[in-house]
């Protein structure tokens, strides 16, 4: 299953920037942009995989399924969206059949920061402006902006968001808004609207260590940011494999002629 | 729609490398890592899109459907699995109710090298060890190993088979095999088998042009080796957007229900 060629070489790629440093959205520069805070910098790339430890019951795996043990308090409006979902992971899963996760029925992109739960390898490359995390699953793609746009309304309401970022030192804060309301926020269901407002701070701690520390802040739905912290390691061996989701047995044994997902 | 955004800059990687080069399947190193000289005529990287003339009437369009004009030489094989599908484009087009092009009635990946028909830009990224090829079209990826590896035939038959790359010059040939053999060639419903070969030949005759040509091989589906020819132009002010097959109206429209489609 797993691609395991020597040989995997890290990049540090440097660009030659033909970017004013300057823009409304970003900080003033103190000094040039081809210093510690820009992408040639800070080098994130590589594969990395899901770093929580392995704990032997797989009820206590929360984060196959969401992002903390405790999810922050609901609005009224997000319990009821809660109640009716009816997921196939966590303490109250249904049958396969039984699911309305929207991925089951159509196959639809799952979304963002969903993305970040399925417990697939994502790759990390970067160009100037940009970095790119590319997910196994399905083939996603996340494209974190970093050339100094702003986000970008005109754009619609996406399933995987309108993303842009900034260096502060060594970290990469990008922020995510713009999203379509079609997806779960995590696999047990927890809702989100279009007002989900997604800030990460990425860091790579060490060489085969990465840290995301994620906040989800979406008033309609809970009464206070949630907060989560997603350990990632290097997997200097791996590549990426093909998956899309047609083709997992899961999918194709429902019906999909049965009930249209709850949203 | 499209993103015009100011200064999105190419990159030269620079590679250094951590991993032992000495293995069966990659060649010693016997010089240091690629200046940038060298490394200027083997820069594939950017937003891409193809760049061939608008004639007036899309039916004109050939190559947003099929890859040559002409017809490939099919074997007896080949032509009866061709009339037998329904496409919705060319000169013998069927109403999109009643395709039974793969795609239309799963969103199905449309596989190698069809992709390259649909109307949207790529964009190439080059890591050490691969070049990606990122398609706007339905977040598609064909990953291209330049590590040294050899085909991995325990993958079994994949979507958009299995590609190994090699620099001869300044051009990037592409190797690609171990296809499935679920989707059409192309959009008109040529067809092939799962002893499909696809070889891609990459190579930018300058800053803002970039050429491709395809060699299709497939003994069961065509009686010799043909080939097609695709120029891309550089779209510096470009960037990919999100864009899934479950979104297109054409998709939405059509009855899931209606007869499986032919192969």
């Amino acid at each position: 299953m797993r691609k395991e060629p020597l040989g995997i070489a890290l990049a540090m790629a440097i660009a030659l920037s033909f970017l004013p440093a300057a823009s409304a959205q970003t900080k003033q520069p103190s000094k040039p942009a081809t210093a510690e805070n820009s992408d040639q910098a800070h080098d994130l790339s590589g594969v990395w995989f899901d770093d929580h430890p392995r704990l032997i019951r797989v009820q206590e795996r929360y984060w196959a399924y969401t992002f903390t043990p405790d999810a922050p308090p609901m609005t009224e409006w997000a319990q009821a969206k809660f109640n009716a979902a009816k997921a196939s992971f966590g303490p109250h899963a249904y049958p396969l059949v039984e699911t309305t996760d929207p991925l089951y029925h159509t196959c639809a992109p799952i979304g963002f920061p969903i993305a970040y739960l399925y417990p697939l390898p994502m790759q990390i490359v970067q160009t100037p402006g940009e970095v790119i995390l590319l997910f196994e699953w399905d083939s996603l793609r996340h494209q974190i902006f970093t050339d100094g746009r702003q986000h970008d309304t005109a754009l619609g309401p996406l399933w995987m968001g309108d993303s842009i970022g900034h260096w502060e030192g060594d970290t990469l804060v990008a922020d995510t808004v713009n999203f379509n309301d079609k997806t779960w926020l995590d696999r047990m269901g927890h809702p989100h609207s279009e007002a989900l407002h997604v800030v990460e701070r990425i860091r790579r701690i060490d060489h085969d260590h990465l840290v995301d520390d994620i906040t989800i802040d979406d008033p309609k739905a809970y009464t206070k940011p949630w907060t989560a912290h997603l350990p990632f390691v290097l997997k200097p061996k791996w590549t990426l494999a093909e998956q899309f989701c047609e083709d997992e047995e899961s999918f194709q044994k429902i019906d999909k002629d049965a009930a249209a997902p709850v949203k | 729609m499209r993103i015009h955004r100011f200064g999105v800059a190419l990159a030269l990687t620079i590679a250094l490398s951590f991993s032992s080069k000495a293995t069966a399947q990659s060649k010693p190193q016997t010089k240091p890592a690629a200046t940038a000289t060298s490394d200027q005529e083997r820069d594939l990287s950017g937003v891409w899109f193809d760049d061939r003339p608008r004639p007036v009437t899309v039916n004109e369009r050939y190559w947003i459907y099929k890859f040559n004009a002409e017809e490939p030489p099919m074997t007896a094989w080949g032509q009866a699995q061709y009339d037998a599908t329904k496409s919705s484009f060319g000169t013998r087009a069927y109403p999109l109710a009643e395709t039974n092009d793969p795609l239309y009635h799963a969103c199905s990946p449309p596989g190698l090298p069809r992709i390259y028909l649909h109307p949207f830009p790529l964009q190439i990224v080059q890591t050490p060890g691969e070049v990606l090829v990122l398609f706007e079209y339905d977040s598609i990826r064909h990953q291209i190993f330049t590590d040294g590896r050899a085909h991995d035939t325990t993958l079994g038959p994949l979507w958009m088979g299995d590609s190994i790359g090699h620099w001869e010059g300044d051009t990037l040939v592409a190797d690609t095999v171990n296809f499935n053999d679920k989707t059409w060639l192309d959009r008109i419903g040529h067809p092939h088998s799962d002893a499909l070969h696809v070889v891609e030949r990459f190579r930018r005759k300058d800053q803002t042009h970039l050429d491709l040509d395809i060699t299709i091989e497939d003994p069961k589906a065509y009686t010799k080796p043909w080939t097609t020819h695709i120029e891309f132009g550089l779209r510096p002010k470009w960037t990919l957007q999100e864009q899934f097959c479950e979104d297109e109206e054409s998709f939405q429209k059509l009855d899931k229900d209606a007869a499986a489609p032919a192969k």
